[in-house]
């Protein structure tokens, strides 16, 4: 068990390098000057000792291993740089904006997980039957769905058509809103964002929760808890389903860091101001700092999630707790 | 939507026939639109680059989907975007299959200590944040058709590998592989000759996958205006109608519904063939 642990962390410490390093390297191994990826300048506009003083400026005359020595010291630091395009702390623009997402994600996964576990319990009890088979084929058809469309579909009909949602945003601009008002707004806005996302994960939720009950259905002790004459709810709830629910619990936690990485796409749609957003403007406005921030934010959320999984599951199943 | 997340967790009760006729259904919904991207030039009653008629033009005879923000056939741009969806969807699954099943090999047939370096890699490229990891990538290659299959080819190997290298451990104590390397038979030979064919089905059931999770991230990065800016594709059309707001007006119907669909078909398609053919694979209880 400790060996393992320790295995785990060490294959995050390489996660967190690979990351680092990719980011530290990919603006310098891309064809044309690094200049333009580094500095954020027009290379073209620049007379020769512009251009000296800016390489110096950034360090680009540096060895390339003291450069990499350096980002990772700034890294360590917790200073990630500054925007090219809006010349503020990076650091404060994720902090402005991780909130949003971090409610989207959340939203999606309560949404996702109780859809997902009740009907993938459902699917698996009454394997093969009527109700089984339309749903799992409806959710290997929901896994093809591209996301942004569902967005987009959501905001003509309930946002245009009907016209009882917001279209964009996170609040209505310069209300001034107060109180359980300001709170309605708030909800009202993530309704869309947080529906689209939630559709986008139940069916993996579903499917892990289908497939792990089907194998707790096949184990001896349902076969002996039958054959003592326990109620077919008993068995449903007090049997399988507990059983079958911690290898469902590691992939919500994992799903949830794929939600972060889904926001990119839906925060554009419904223009949300939230951390995929901020990585789609960054991305059309060539800010590459703000991307390659945001890409090892994305990559601790994503680690930090596995490691709330490991050490949930020996809690969650204690099967595995005494190997 | 990420490709791993579409792998392994479908097996399960469900009849045969059911599961073969659902992959029949994707088979058709695959040569339909395998005939589309063949004969677009045919099809298409316009050339999609070419501006035929006034912007934001209402379906009518001449064009049957209307015309977009610059005047050209939205009928056309679907059609041909049928070209697009497919080559990336395909040849990105190539990409990811040749590296996943180099890999799975090598990985497998040594399990040891190359095996398990080649895994602890394969283990960090799969928990690596994949979507932001896709398009950091395609913003610093820049926008072309290569660069896209290339990025999405080197991101969805990983998921492949596994399954391979699962399949190939158990081969390599089966008898006749004993068998055969006691007889002095090559590393080489002995992986060729029985252990390759013997995953090639399960091979083919990932391969089909690759290219259903492929296209579905192919229209995702066009839609973020990643995607080639010469090619009309599923997902660059949608990027034209969200950056015109033509879903706030009734043009959603003929200019957002129908790439969306599209793209789904196409997507759906392998997913039911792969399905079918990992239900045949692994029948389980």
């Amino acid at each position: 068990m400790k060996r393992l642990d320790l295995q785990k962390l060490g294959q995050y410490a390489i996660v967190i390098v690979v990351a680092v390093t990719l980011n530290f390297a990919l603006p310098r191994l891309m064809p044309g000057n690094p200049l333009a990826l580094i500095a954020g300048v027009d290379v073209g506009l620049l007379t020769p000792e512009q251009r000296a003083q800016i390489i110096a400026d950034v360090g680009l005359d540096e060895p390339i291993i003291n450069q990499y020595a350096d980002y990772w010291k700034s890294i360590v630091t917790g200073d990630l740089g500054q925007s090219y395009r809006s010349g503020r702390p990076i650091n404060e623009m994720i902090a402005e904006r991780l909130p949003w997402t971090l409610l989207l994600a959340g939203g999606a996964l309560v949404l996702s997980s109780i859809f997902g576990i009740v009907l993938g319990a459902i699917s698996a009890w009454r394997r093969g039957g009527k109700v089984d088979v339309p749903l799992l084929t409806g959710m290997i058809a929901l896994q093809s769905l591209p996301s942004f469309w569902l967005g987009m579909l959501l905001i003509s009909i309930f946002a245009v058509n009907l016209g009882v949602l917001p279209s964009f945003g996170a609040v209505s601009p310069a209300a001034n809103l107060e109180g359980w008002a300001q709170v309605r707004d708030v909800l009202e806005h993530a309704v869309l964002p947080i529906t689209t996302l939630s559709v986008l994960s139940t069916p993996g939720v579903y499917l892990t929760m289908r497939y792990s009950m089907l194998e707790v259905l096949g184990e001896d002790f349902i076969r002996t808890a039958r054959s003592k004459g326990a109620s077919e709810r008993r068995i449903l709830f007090g049997h399988v389903a507990r059983n079958a629910i911690a290898p469902v619990i590691t992939f919500l936690a994992i799903r949830f860091a794929f939600s972060f990485g889904g926001a990119v796409i839906i925060e554009t749609v419904f223009s949300y101001p939230g951390l995929g957003r901020l990585v789609f403007e960054a991305v059309s406005g060539r800010d590459f700092p703000v991307m390659q921030a945001a890409f090892l934010v994305f990559t601790a959320a994503v680690l930090m999630a596995n490691l709330t999984a490991d050490l949930l599951y020996p809690v969650l199943d204690p099967r595995t707790r005494s190997s | 939507m990420t490709s791993r997340s579409l792998t392994g967790t479908l097996r399960g009760v469900i009849p045969r026939s059911l599961a073969d006729r659902l992959g029949w259904l994707g088979a058709g919904i695959v040569a339909f639109l395998l005939g589309t991207a063949v004969f677009a030039p045919v099809l298409a009653p316009f050339d999609p680059a070419e501006r035929v008629a006034r912007p934001f033009l209402a379906p009518s005879a001449d064009h049957l989907l209307g015309t977009n923000d610059v005047g050209q056939d939205l009928l056309s741009e679907l059609i041909y975007g049928t070209r697009v969806s497919l080559t990336v969807g395909i040849v990105a699954a190539v990409v990811a299959m040749v590296i996943g099943t180099t890999v799975g090999l090598i990985a497998g047939y040594y399990p040891k200590r190359l095996g398990s370096v080649l895994m602890r890699f394969v283990d960090v490229v799969l928990i690596l944040p994949f979507l932001p990891l896709l398009i950091v990538l395609a913003a610093y290659l820049g926008r072309s058709l290569t660069n896209t299959i290339v990025v999405i080819g080197v991101l969805i190997w990983a998921a492949p590998a596994r399954i391979i290298r699962s399949q190939v451990l158990s081969l390599r104590s089966r008898e006749y592989v004993l068998a055969s390397r006691s007889m002095g038979a090559k590393d080489r030979w002995v992986i060729m000759r029985h252990i390759l064919p013997r995953t090639a089905l399960l091979a083919t059931g990932s391969f089909v996958r690759a290219v259903s999770g492929a296209i579905l991230l192919e229209a995702a990065l066009s839609f973020l205006g990643l995607g080639d800016p010469i090619q009309k594709s599923w997902g660059s059309t949608l990027f034209w109608a969200q950056s015109r707001g033509a879903f706030l007006t009734p043009a959603w119907k003929w200019w957002v519904l129908p790439p969306g669909l599209a793209i789904m078909a196409a997507s759906l398609g392998f997913a039911l063939i792969a399905f079918a053919v990992e239900e045949r694979i692994n029948p389980k209880l």
